[in-house]
Order: structure tokens, then sequence, then C-alpha cells
């Protein structure tokens, strides 16, 4: 550094100092910060504004600091308003916080920027912290479950880390995931999890897939907006049409520096059971069919409880945060070890946040933000498959095990079995698959306010996802059904690589162009990058095994035979992303609000006839409340919201606008592997949105309504190609004609019914409503492809003019023929028909809050209504034929006063719909607030959570939330299960507290 | 200062960054500009391939297998309780009662169009002749089967983009395109190894064409086959000129041309695909697995069968109704057990040479009576299993197994000349094997390796019969049927005579909804 040599200059400072101080002295400030009932609020962050001078706030509150008479203060806390104060000389001061939802100065996190929450011409849910679900969470998309209007969240299965199904403003998927967009503060993600996939096992490959957001520690975010409407996503264009998830991580608050932990430890245990026969069932059902006796193999088991356990869950956060004026920092550091409750299943992760804000230059106009999540998560996969056999996949396995015949005598595993029939505990012994993904996320965002309106930010990331996966069936399994190896062992290991590179500018502009009129607005320019590679090895054991050595067979894979050795490797086309985006907010009185945006997407992905693609929006708001005329003291809010626009998707597999030649083995080439369109263009999703917001009796009580419609046209969906082209395609990527239209109302009701200072009861629900048909099409669409005996190429699932998406469509059943025990169908079953819809028409969340001096109860429950589910379990793996093989049976189909003829032929019928309502209590929390425990530790509370404690429905199988991923030709299915991990119940014992 | 370098750093990241042309890159596969820079040696490399995507459709049981035999008296795929409904899929070959949708319909169709697409597309990248001889046989070959099955044929230039719907030939067009084809390529075509498109292959097929050449014509002709003699003498040509070649000897034992070894010993094999045992096969270890039960060694997925009338056309002690055949690695058989071709009544096991059971516990006792939907408590063993490749037990289980897959053969050649003399045709003498229809067929009859006793006469429907003992499961039974006019007849677990149209398969719907080309049979 350069001394200071001038003793001129030196002297001057000091005298510019001594001046400063003098006019104004410094002076304690002393103070009570409370919240809006009075109670004094503890662990507040008391700052002078624009120094680095803060404290916190004591157990009741109070606070004291060294302030100039003419300084600012700034109180904040995560879950209140920052709310400024002026010291004007006052050497006392107190003040209250709002709560941020009540607030109308709420920041919310739009696209490329912020919005307060009166000035929102969109439909924008967001969620806070404080509102979360609370308990044992592996992903973020867990917290906001059941909490927003128009947000359908299903658990695919119960897996831990499992992935989740996520449809905002119902189903307008026809092909691809149909996942919103997911965007981590600024960085928008792929979407795809770097976990590699295994193939066949002998059990089956298509494992539930891990789900995309599991690097991110849900403790590490402080809040979750949803952008529903077109207007309000348009800005992310060609990738938007499914809505865009905005997740923002937890930030440094400049003060002193504290660390926050927390730790729970859990038990978790099988919320519904699927029942079966049981052992004295078995031998009644054995005479009653008139199987033979030798199929009593005079024991007495539960496969299922045998391959269920108490699944243990624990969870430690640890973060340290501060900072000052000019550099804020917070570190954090997340583990979390949870057991599935299936034997050998589970997810631990290891995570860690490090973000930091900093200010240079005296004027602090040139900012920096730093954020780096480091992640690695570790699976343990159980032999559960969405597509084997019946008996090749655990569940299924569990199911029809025979209830009269032993897994095990002593500790040692008996009737391994072979062929079609295996020991479920001997095979989940013999399976190890395990995966390790580790992710970094990291971005760097320096940024330049050129004046107090116009600001420059650059912000570059990358996202890297690595994934290994090995996995290995023991010697003592015997496929000889499915390979013809008996009993060698396998061995199966692989990796991929996903990375997204992404570049912004952005310019942001917020200026008064008049006494009344505000002008806020983003202009920005964006590229991104996306790849994805791996590769995989495997060998079956050498004659003779592997060995019986109790070691990991992939440790040592080369020594497998040697004409088994599989090994391949894959890199996916790149994608490039390229884009120019704008964004002009108009605020005229805070009466009227007027937002357009444009997004201009070019892709690599698209044909070379239309690369480019404009995205636009329109948006009007109307303050009602703020007009002169209108004077009604009760109502503190009312809005109107009025919104148009247009955004696209374009999740369609990379190259295939462009005709590819693909490599054969030995040196070949397979010949052209694609139907190449150069015609190929995102699909367009357009949809109108009113909506009003209204705030009655001091916000103690919050409306907000929505009407949404949207269409959903240029269709992507790979098409039947001509017979005559490549011969290992048989579909070519197009837009179709036609369309899916949703409509619907969602309404969200906040109210705080009872807030006394000792007591408080909130309570909030939510509810969609959505009405989804198709039209327009040339041919109708099928997927829901069935699995299990007897069902190979059945899809059970339509996707036509005149129907809602995914409408159940197969044979009628008409019940029993009483004589003969065989079905009867409509038209003997050579007609198909609309047999149910699986899409809920009423989708329900509803939350409330109890508060009793130092205690807090919270409840969540949330439901869907008005769907059915498709029990591909009932109809394929635990149905009549299966005690003819010496396999057990669905106690439904024993019980039936009809006794099914083992001649009735196996087949998808309507009478495998099952209603799919339910009500489920997802999340309850009880809480005790501790406060402060001497001078270290402060904001100490203990908690108990349970999560889905109960669960109201009449669906028979495990739990009708579920969407086993029965995909045709990349057509997704909607509500079919399938012998899938089942739903867990969890209480978890928590405490919380800072230092 | 720093402001000025900001806007500067702004200014060359937006200039480096902001102006990317989108270009497709593809860092897996080639390009086509990529292929035609590679000469010779790229055209070779898709000629191979074309050969290996000829695996699926002839060797997989859901394809050329399914369609020419399950729907014909040899083959049944008969719904089993909970196993193998499969939607009917099965049940309506053999019924012949099959539709636009029918899966198996579907996906032969496109196969077979594919093929087509394939080996055209080798054409534009310059081959040498024998490359484009060889591209443009393998097309014959598919050809042949489109016609026989749909009497469509797609088509396309090299070159010609795929977005556009392809062209067609029917009938009695797409046959003189596929004879023009054949004829003027045979002088490219190399003599051998049988593996790859040869002289005598397309010769074989050559005769294929002229015999079926009355039935090919029209829609019409199909039902009511005329055949010409000048036909007739081409056909019987055409297998003078392969005889004459002197490639060709009958094995030792029928099932060397299908066993492990057959790439050597298959010594009557003219046309093959080569599956190499360990390192790249088809799915021809389906033949047994798609017919052996579970408890069976290797375990199979107990699905089809072969009906008993249709097993009672060979006489006792005629050899191709199976032998105990060792390969390397099978089980030592100390019962001397029939290991490859037809396996009725009880079952053994290959080590021990017990009685096996099926999956209740009872004997494992496969019956002659089957039926289209098992409903006993029997339904795990009905029915006769037939396969005639002996099972590759070394490389079974790693799923390439090295049995070669058998397109064309001479004794096929042999009968198929006979049935030409039959039909009009003058006889000829050519190699050892007579110069009459009866001559021709007792010779294959009364070699050793068949052991049956010679005929003493030979009409057409015994030699119908005789072309069903001698080519059983080998994916031409439906051809024959209909030049036979006996196809759509009543035959066992088909008591009635089909309709008309199932004389032709259906176009499948959804090509019809792509291709206005291609124009639905008449009846569906």
């Amino acid at each position: 550094m350069r001394k200071i040599k001038s003793p001129r200059l030196l002297s001057l400072l000091v005298a510019l100092f001594l001046l400063v101080q003098n006019v104004f002295a410094q002076s304690v400030v002393t103070g009570t910060v409370s919240d809006q009932n009075g109670k004094g609020l503890p662990g507040v962050t008391v700052a002078v504004k624009g120094t680095s001078t803060a404290t916190q706030t004591d157990n009741d509150g109070k606070f004291s600091i060294i302030a100039a008479g003419n300084a600012v203060l700034v109180f904040s806390s995560v879950g209140y308003a920052t709310t400024e104060v002026p010291v004007q000389n006052r050497t006392s001061i107190a003040t209250t916080l709002g709560t941020q939802e009540s607030s109308l100065n709420e920041v919310v996190v739009i696209g490329y920027g912020t919005s307060r929450r009166r000035d929102l011409t969109g439909a924008v849910s967001s969620v806070n912290e404080k509102n979360f679900n609370k308990g044992v969470l592996t992903s973020p998309d867990q917290l906001i479950q059941g909490k927003v209007a128009g947000v359908q969240i299903t658990n695919n299965s119960g897996q831990p880390g499992g992935a989740t199904t996520i449809k905002i403003r119902g189903n307008s998927t026809v092909t691809g995931s149909g996942q919103p967009l997911f965007v981590v503060d600024g960085v928008p993600l792929s979407g795809t999890s770097p976990r590699p996939g295994v193939g066949d096992i002998g059990f089956g490959g298509g494992n539930p897939a891990s789900n995309p957001l599991n690097f991110i520690n849900p403790a590490d975010i402080v809040s979750i907006d949803i952008l529903k409407d077109a207007s309000a996503t348009a800005i992310y264009g060609s990738r938007a049409a499914y809505g865009v998830v905005l997740i923002t991580t937890k930030k440094g608050q400049s003060g002193q520096a504290k660390i926050d932990f927390n730790a729970s430890y859990g038990v978790s245990s099988i919320m519904k059971k699927i029942e079966v026969l049981n052992a004295q069932q078995f031998r009644q059902a054995l005479t009653y069919y008139n199987v033979s006796a030798s199929n009593d193999k005079g024991g007495d088991v539960d496969a299922l409880d045998a391959i269920l356990r108490k699944g243990r869950v624990q969870n430690y956060n640890v973060a340290v945060s501060g900072g000052t004026e000019t550099g804020r920092y917070r570190l954090s550091l997340g583990y979390l070890d949870q057991q599935g409750i299936v034997r050998k299943s589970g997810i631990k992760k290891y995570t860690a946040d490090l973000n930091a804000n900093f200010k240079f230059l005296p004027s602090k106009k040139l900012g920096l933000d730093v954020n780096i999540i480091p992640s690695q998560y570790i699976e343990d996969i159980a032999p559960i498959s969405n597509d084997a056999g019946a008996g090749n996949s655990l569940i299924g396995m569990a199911l029809q095990w025979n209830p009269t015949l032993p897994l095990k005598v002593g500790d040692s595993i008996v009737n391994v079995g072979g062929n079609s029939i295996f020991n479920p505990l001997g095979v989940s012994e013999a399976i190890n698959d395990q995966s390790k993904v580790t992710t970094v996320l990291a971005s760097i965002a320096p940024s330049y306010k050129f004046t107090n309106w116009l600001e420059y930010k650059f912000l570059y990331s990358i996202s890297y996802g690595s994934g290994i996966r090995r996995t290995m069936r023991d010697q003592n399994i015997n496929l000889n059904n499915t390979n013809g190896f008996t009993g060698v062992g396998f061995a199966n290991v692989a990796s991929a690589e996903v990375v997204t590179r992404q570049v912004t500018h952005t310019l942001s502009i917020d200026k008064r162009l008049s006494s009344d009129l505000n002008l806020n607005g983003v202009l920005g320019y964006e590229y991104l990058k996306f790849s994805n590679k791996g590769s995989s090895e495997s060998a079956n054991g050498p004659s003779g095994g592997f060995g019986k050595y109790g070691l990991d067979y992939t440790n040592y894979i080369q020594y497998g035979d040697k004409s088994t050795y599989n090994i391949s490797s894959y890199i996916d086309p790149l994608v490039e992303l390229q884009s120019v985006f704008a964004r002009a907010a108009f605020n005229y009185k805070d009466k009227y609000l007027l937002t357009g945006t444009i997004r201009r997407d070019g892709s690599t992905k698209f044909g070379k006839n239309h690369q480019y693609g404009n995205f636009p929006s329109f948006a009007a708001a109307w303050n009602i409340y703020k007009e002169d005329f209108f004077k009604v003291d009760a109502i503190n809010l009312l809005k109107l919201r009025l919104g148009w626009g247009k955004t696209g998707n374009q999740e369609f597999p990379a190259g295939s606008a462009v005709a590819r030649i693909g490599f054969g083995n030995n040196g070949n080439l397979s010949g052209q592997i694609n139907y190449d369109n150069p015609d190929l263009k995102w699909q367009s999703d357009r949809q109108y949105n009113a909506g009003i917001d209204v705030s009655l009796l001091n916000s103690a009580l919050n409306i907000t309504v929505d009407y949404f419609n949207k269409k959903t046209t240029d269709l992507l969906f790979p098409v039947t190609a001509d017979p005559n082209g490549p011969i290992s395609s048989a579909i070519r990527w197009r837009n179709l004609d036609g369309y899916v239209e949703n409509k619907g109302i969602e309404a969200s009701i906040n109210a705080a019914i009872v807030n006394k200072k000792d007591f408080g009861w909130d309570f909030g629900v939510n509810g969609s409503f959505i009405h989804n048909v198709v039209n327009g099409l040339s041919a109708p669409i099928y997927t829901g492809g069935l699995h299990g005996q007897g069902v190979s190429g059945t899809l059970v699932q339509t996707i036509q003019n005149g129907l809602p998406i995914n409408a159940f469509w197969t044979r009628h059943f008409l019940g029993f023929d009483k004589t003969t025990g065989l079905a009867t169908y409509q038209d003997e079953g050579n007609t198909f028909y609309y047999v149910g819809n699986p899409n809920p028409k009423t989708l329900l969340g509803i939350s409330t809050s109890l508060r009793y001096m130092k205690f807090n109860l919270s409840i969540n429950m949330n439901g869907a209504f008005g769907q059915v589910v498709y029990n591909n379990t009932l109809n394929n793996v635990i149905n009549v034929g299966s005690i003819n093989g010496g396999r057990n049976i669905a106690l439904s189909v024993f019980k039936d006063p009809v006794k099914e003829s083992f001649a009735n032929p196996v087949t998808s019928s309507s009478r495998f719909i099952e209603k799919g309502d339910y009500l489920k209590m997802s999340n309850a929390t009880l809480s005790y607030t501790i406060g402060n425990l001497g001078n270290a530790v402060r904001g100490a509370s203990v908690f108990v959570t349970g999560q889905n404690l109960f669960v109201i429905t009449k669906f028979s199988g495990f739990d009708p939330e579920v969407n086993v991923d029965k995909s045709n030709n990349f057509v997704p299915s909607v509500g079919i299960e399938y012998q899938p991990y089942p739903t867990a119940r969890t209480i978890t014992f928590g405490v919380n507290f800072s230092f | 200062m720093l402001r000025k370098i900001l806007i500067m750093l702004m200014f060359i990241s937006v200039i480096s960054l902001g102006c990317t042309k989108l270009d497709s890159k593809f860092e897996g596969q080639l390009t086509a500009n990529q292929v035609q820079s590679g000469g010779n040696a790229n055209t070779a490399a898709l000629l191979s391939g074309l050969y290996n995507s000829m695996q699926t459709p002839f060797q997989d049981q859901t394809r050329t297998y399914c369609l020419w035999e399950m729907t014909t008296d040899e083959l049944i795929g008969p719904t089993r309780g909970p196993d193998w409904d499969d939607n009917g899929v099965w049940r309506v070959l053999h019924a012949q009662k099959y539709d636009g949708e029918n899966l198996r319909i579907v996906e032969e169709f496109k196969d077979l169009s594919g093929l087509d697409f394939g080996a055209t597309d080798i054409l534009r990248y310059s081959p040498t002749a024998q490359q484009a001889a060889e591209a443009r046989m393998v097309r014959a070959f598919v050809d042949v089967l489109l016609l026989d099955g749909w009497g469509q044929v797609t088509y396309r230039d090299p070159g010609e983009s795929v977005i556009q719907p392809s062209r067609v030939r029917s009938n009695a067009d797409a046959l003189n395109f596929i004879i023009t084809e054949l004829e003027a390529i045979i002088p490219q075509l190399p003599d051998g190894p049988a593996s790859a498109a040869n002289k005598n292959a397309a010769r074989a097929l050559l005769m294929k064409c002229y015999l079926n050449k009355g039935v090919w014509q029209s829609n019409e002709s199909r039902l009511n086959p005329t055949f010409a003699a000048a036909d007739m003498n081409k056909v019987i040509a055409l297998a003078d000129q392969i005889i004459n070649s002197g490639t060709y000897t009958f094995t030792a034992n029928y099932f060397d041309n299908f066993a492990p070894n057959n790439t050597t010993i298959g010594k009557e094999n003219i046309f093959t695909a080569e599956n190499k045992g360990g390192v790249q096969a088809g799915n021809i270890r389906s033949r047994w697995h798609s017919t052996m039960h579970y408890n069976q060694n290797p375990g199979g997925w107990n699905g089809f069968a072969t009906l008993s009338d249709f097993y009672n056309k060979f006489e006792t002690g005629d050899k191709r109704k199976g032998v105990n055949y060792p390969t390397p690695s099978s089980p030592p058989n100390p019962g001397n057990r029939i290991t490859v071709g037809f396996l009725v009544g009880q079952q053994h096991d290959l080590t021990t040479d017990a009685n096996l059971k099926d999956r209740t516990g009872a004997p494992l006792i496969f019956t002659p009576e089957v039926k289209s939907v098992e409903v006993g408590t029997n339904l795990e063993v009905t029915g006769i299993r037939a396969y005639k490749y002996p099972i590759d037990f070394v490389n079974d289980g790693g799923g390439n197994v090295d049995n070669d897959y058998v397109y064309l053969r001479l004794a096929d050649v042999l009968l198929m000349k006979a049935e030409a003399i039959l039909r009009g045709g003058t006889g000829t003498t050519a190699g050892v094997y007579g110069s009459t229809a009866l001559a021709l067929v007792n010779y294959i009859r009364t070699l050793p390796s068949r052991g049956a006793t010679a005929l003493a006469s030979v009409n057409l429907d015994q030699l119908l019969d005789e072309r069903g003992r001698e080519l059983y499961l080998e994916s031409w039974r439906r051809q024959d049927l209909i030049r036979f006019g006996k196809y759509l007849a009543p035959f066992q677990e088909k008591n009635y005579q089909s309709d008309n149209k199932y004389i032709l398969f259906p176009i499948p719907n959804r090509f019809l909804a792509v291709n206005p080309n291609l124009k639905q049979n008449p009846g569906y």
C-alpha cells in the first residue's frame, strides 16, 4: 500500500473527520423493537445506515447503539419487513416490525430483478422461510408443497431424495418433464440430474428418478417465489411454459457475526400398507381356489415387513453469518442422513453454501456478489423399478411372496429362489446400488451503479454436476430366467457429467420520469451452454462367480467374464441458448401499473428455419384503494391485475433438427439415426390472467383470486415418421397442430383470526379448480404403458380431442360373470372407452398455526380431488393368477364375493381404476420457544414435527399421491401406481439456537 | 479510471460472447458430410451396419418370425393365464384377425421399410460396385418380404430428404423392380461368403420372385395365383446355376446348419446373418427362450408352441423332429433326451435326467393339445415346443450366441425346383439331385441327416407338407401357404376359413396417417 506522504492531505482528512464528528455528536441510542402484538423481538439487526456500526436486540427486543443525531437506524430480521427509522436526535426509539407477508413493501423476486409486492402486475406467489414446511426435507421443492394456489407438487414415490412432479396451473405436458424452470439466485438450472442410470440388472432398470434439486440444502433458502402467469414468466422465454420457480438463498446481514445451529433427529415408518393375504388367509385361499396344498410351506411371514424398517433421520445445519455495510457473508454447512423405510435405501447429503456480497469504492458503486454452493449426496438405491416385471422389483416380490414360505431360518436367508420368484430379503441383500453425486454451483456477479437509477450487472455462473454409480448383484441370486447366468454375479459402474455455463449482462433502470411516473426496467443479454456426457462399464461374473468374499464386485469388475463386458460412453449434442430480453414497468401515482416484457431466444436445438423466437408479455394493474374516491377503511388493499403473455417450451432431444449418422459395433456405421426436421421450433404457450388482491382489517385478512386461461399450441411431439427412414428411429420430432387448454381459478385466503400477546391463530387456505381439455389433434396420442405379467405393450392413457390430457382409455369393466368367474367388458372388451381423468379437478392446501405463550402449533394439510389412479399393482402383481403359481394376491381379490377364475385373462380395464381423492396431514409441528440461555445462546427453540401423519383416501395402494413413470415414447404418464417405493410417516425432534 | 476499465470489460465481454453463432455441434455422432469425406472405408462401415440392422427384424421373435410363422399351422402364441396376453397381440396372429394397430405388424413394416431406406442411403456415399450391389441385394431381400406381406413397398431415391413422404410401388410394379435389380446386380456380387450378399443368394431370392410371380401380380392374384411355365423354367435355371456352383453340400446332421458353429459346418447355407459368439449377435436365442419352460435349462419364457396336426406330419424316425445335439458346455444329458427340434411329453433335467416340474409342482409334460387361450390348471405345460437352433450354452447368458441366422439354404432351392417342375416347368439334371420333383424330394428325405423314407409319388399337397417338414420355423410358411392356396383355410386352433382380406397384412394405420402414398389394403 502506498504511504500517504503528504502531511497536507493527512491534515485535511483529519480536519474533515473532525468536522463530521462535530456537526452531529454521536450519542447512545437505546430502544425496543417489538412485533405487531407488542412482543419484544429478539435477534433483530440494528444498524446505523451508511456505517459498519450494528448490533442486535436482546431477548426482550432491547438494543443499545451509538449513532449520530442525524443518522438513520435500519432494523432488519428474517421474516420481517426491513424498517428505517431516523434518529432525529432522540436517545430512545421504540419501533415495531411488521411481518413480511402483510407488508405491501415486501420485496418479491421476479425475473432479473425484484419488485415490491404492491407494484406487481403478474401472478406471483411467494413463500418465505417462516411459512416453509418443516421436518425432514431433502429438496427445496418440498418446502412449498401444498402452500401455493395453483401449484401441485406430487412426490413420485416415497424414496428419499426421489423426484417430484410439479405442475403449475394444470397439466399441459404432452412430452418432456413438464417441470417448471428453477432459478437459484439468478442462475437457471438445466433440470438434469447427474445421477447415472443403470441398465437392467435383472431387476429392472428404471429406478425412480432422483430429484435434480437435491444439491440445495432447504435450510439455506430464505424464500421461494413462483411465477405463475405468462406476464411474469415471459422474461424467461422459451423455457418458461411450465412456470418459473425462483429460489433465493440466505445472505449475511450486516451486524455482529452470528452462528445459527439446528439439529433434528427423526424416525420414519410406512404410512399405509397394501393389503395382501396373511399366512392364514393364504391357506384358506389355497383351498378356496383349489390350488395344490403343497404351496402351504408351513410358515407365517410378512415379506413386506421384512424389507421395511424404521428409518433413522438426522439433520444438522450450522451457519455463520455477519458483515458490515460494505461486506456481508454467510457460510453454512449441512448434513442430512435419511434412511429410507426400505432396507438399504436412503440418502446422505453434505451441503455448503458460501456467499458474500461486497461493495467497493468510496461511493460503494462497485458491487460484487459471490455465491458457491458445493454439495455431495449419496443415495442407496433399492431395487425398485418403474418398469420391471412383477417378480423383478423389490416391492412386487414382497407383495407376491408366499406368506407361508419362510424368508429366513435363524440369520440365514433361505428360499432365495430363481426364475420369476425371488426372496425379497435375499434380493435386497444381494443388490448394492449406490450413487454419489457431487455438484458445484458457483456464480460471480460484479455490478456497477452508474447513477442512482442505472446499474449494470454481469453474472457468470457454472453449474457442474458429476455422478458415479456403482451397482452389483451378488452371485447368490440366480437369474437364469432372464440371462442364463446361473449365479455368477454382476457389476456395473456408471458415471455422468452435467455442466451448464451462463453469462448474463443486465442493465437495470429505476428512474422517476416525473413526480408521478416511475420507470423500472431491465435490459439484458444471456448466453447459456448445456452439456451432458457419461460412460458405463459392466460385466457378469466369471464361471464360478465373482466370489463370496463379501466384497463389492464393482471393486474388481475386470475379473468378470470377458464375453459379457459392456462398455459405453455418450455425449449429448451441445445445447446453446442465446437471448436478449427487456422489461419496462411503469408506475403512475402508485395507482396505475403497466408492465411489458420481451425476450428473444435463439437455440441450437431449433431447426434452422426457426432458430429464433420472440416471447412478449403485457400486464396492467390498478390499485383501486389508492384512488381518492375509494374510502373504505376496512380495506387497506384492493388491486386488480390483468396480464397476457407468450412463453415456450423446448424440451425435446437436442439434435432432433439435424440428420445425424451414428456409430455401430466393430467399426460399423449404423446409418442415419434420426428423422431430421429443419422446421422444428419451441412449443408455444399463451396465457391470460386476471387477478384481484384484497387486504382487509389492517392486513389481518388477505385474499388473492386469479383466473387463468392457458393455451398450449405447436405441441412438441415425436410423431410416427414415414416408415421409409432410419431404422433405429420410428419418430420424428415436430410441432403438432392442436392444443391443450387449462383454465381455472385459484384462490388463497390468509387470515390472522386472533392476534393477542399470548395467543394467536392464523389460518390459510388455498385452492385451485382446473379444467383441462385437448383439441385439434389430428390423431390420438397414447401413453401410460403398464408393466407386469401379460400386459406388454398395453397403454392405458390417451391425449385426444375433447378429453382431458392423459385421460384413461381402456376397456370398460362391467363386473364378473358369477358362474364362470370371468370378467365381462362393454363390447366384450373390443372397444376402448374414456374411463377416468387422472388430473385433479380441485387442489386444496390448508395451513393453520396456533400460538399460545411460547408454544406454537402449525399444521399443513393438502389434498387433491376429482382424479383417479390406475392400480397397475393390483392389475399385474397381486392378481388372482399369482396364487395359481404359489404367490400371494391382494386381499380385495380374495374377499370379492365372486370367485375370479384363473382363466380370466390379465388385461387392462376400468376395474383397476380407483378414486384418487385424498386429504393428507402432510405436516404438523409443535414448537416451544425457550428464548435466550445466558448470554451466549439466543433464540433457542425445540420442536417436534410429524410428516404424513395420515391420509384420508379410498385408494388401496400405498399412497394416492403417486406418479410412477410410465411414460411411453417421450409422452409422460399421470397417476399410475405400480409397486412403488412406499410413502413414509416421519416424526422428527429438533432444536434451533443461535450464538 | 476503474469505471473506464469496467466499461471496456463490459464492452469486450458483450462483443466476444454476445455474438455467438448458433451452430449445432455433435461430438458423439457424425454429419453426412463427415461420412462422405471418409470415402469407401465409410461406405463399407455403413454396409456392415446395414447387415447388423437386419438382426432384429429377422432374428427377434417379435418380427418376421411371428408374422410368417404364427399366422400359420406351425406356431401359436397361447395366452397362459397371467402370461402372454400382451393385449392379445399374439392371439390375433394365429386367429388371422389382425388389424392396422397390431404392434407386431407395425414394427415389422417399419423395420423392413427402414432397411430399404438404409440400403438406399448407402448409395449416396459413392460406394464401390460391389458395395452398391450388396446394399441393393439387401434392399431386394426386404422388399420381397414387404411385397409378400403387404403388397406395397415404400422407396426413396438416394439422398432424398426424409421429411417428404416416401413413394410406393405396389404388387407387379414392385416385383418388376426387384427382379430388374437382382438381375442387374448378380454380376457385381461376390461368390461368397454366405454371411454377405452373394451371387447365389441373389439367385435363390430371384427364384422366390419367379415362383411367386403369379401370386404377387395384384391383390386378387394372391387369392387365385396362376403360374407361367416360362417363370417356372427361370426358377429351374436359377436352381441349376446354384447347384452347379458346387458351393453347397448336405450336412451330416440336419441341425448342423443351425448349430452354434454353423458358420463352418452349415454347408447347406446360402445366405446367413453371421452371429459372433460372445461378441455380437442378433436375438436368435429367442427361438429357444420364447418356447422353453421357465424350469428348463436354460430357463425360457414359456410362450410359443407348435401344433400337434403339424407335428403329426412327420413320420417316425424323421430326424428333423429332433435329436440330442450336444454343443460346447451343454449339460451331459445322461438320458439322451431331445435337445433340439420338437419337445413333447415329460421334460428332464439335462444334468440328472430327473423329471422336471412346472411352477405349480405338476410334472412338466408338454401336451399335444394347446389352445389359443389356456384356462386350465395345466396352462403352463400345454403345447409341443419347437426350435431348430441348437442351444449355444457358452454364450446364452451373455446374449450374443454364435448360431448364424439362416435366410436361405440349399434344401429350399431343391424344393423350389421340384415345385417349379410340378407347376409346369421342365425338369433338368443338375448335380446329383435328379431331374424330377419326386427325385429331388426323395433325395432330401432319404439323406442320412433326415432319415425319412422315400415317397412313392409327390403332388403339390405333398410338396407343401415336405416344405413344412424341411423348412419349419424358417419364416417361409406364410408365403408357402399363400402360394399353395392354403393360407386362409382352417387349421388347428383356427377352425374357420378366414376372410379374404387377411391374405395381406393391413398397412398400419399410423403410417397411412403420415404417408398419403400408402393405401390401405382391401377390406381393412
